[in-house]
């Protein structure tokens, strides 16, 4: 099914998705506990 | 300088062509990684995680738009649709905010 175009698509969007995650990470420290 | 208010979805669709810079309650801790991004008044925490997007940050406040950043940073063209989404991230984080051209 490579040649279906949909499957392309989301193919594409979960590879930007990962860039994303590669390049910036955000993390709240709201509700953390301990020393800061 | 201030930030320039906005009230579009900076994620959903970052402009690359303006002028940006690092918000004023961001401190940046350099790491081997990247760095470390702390906005001090929504207590969120960035991880960049790559020196060239600390680099693309960085000269955000000294290129005239975002575009000029990623250059002077030699973001290759084919990376440039990566680095927009990051900023936009940063951006919907409050990380980073427009700033009036001069």
């Amino acid at each position: 099914m490579a040649d279906n175009p949909a499957t392309e698509l989301a193919s594409e969007a979960t590879e930007d998705v990962v860039a994303d995650e590669v390049l910036v990470e955000e993390v709240s420290i709201d509700g953390m506990c301990g020393v800061y | 300088m201030a930030c320039a208010v906005s009230t579009e979805r900076p994620r959903a669709s970052f402009d690359l062509d303006a002028a940006w810079q690092l918000a004023a309650q961001v401190q940046v801790r350099p790491e081997r990684f990247g760095a470390l991004l702390y906005h001090f008044g929504t207590r969120q925490l960035s991880f960049l995680k790559s020196p060239a997007l600390l680099a693309v940050v960085r000269g955000l406040a000294t290129q005239p738009s975002a575009r000029a950043a990623c250059r002077a940073a030699d973001v290759p063209d084919a990376q440039l649709a990566s680095y927009r989404r990051a900023l936009g991230t940063l951006a919907a984080a409050q990380m980073i905010c427009r700033r009036e051209a001069t």
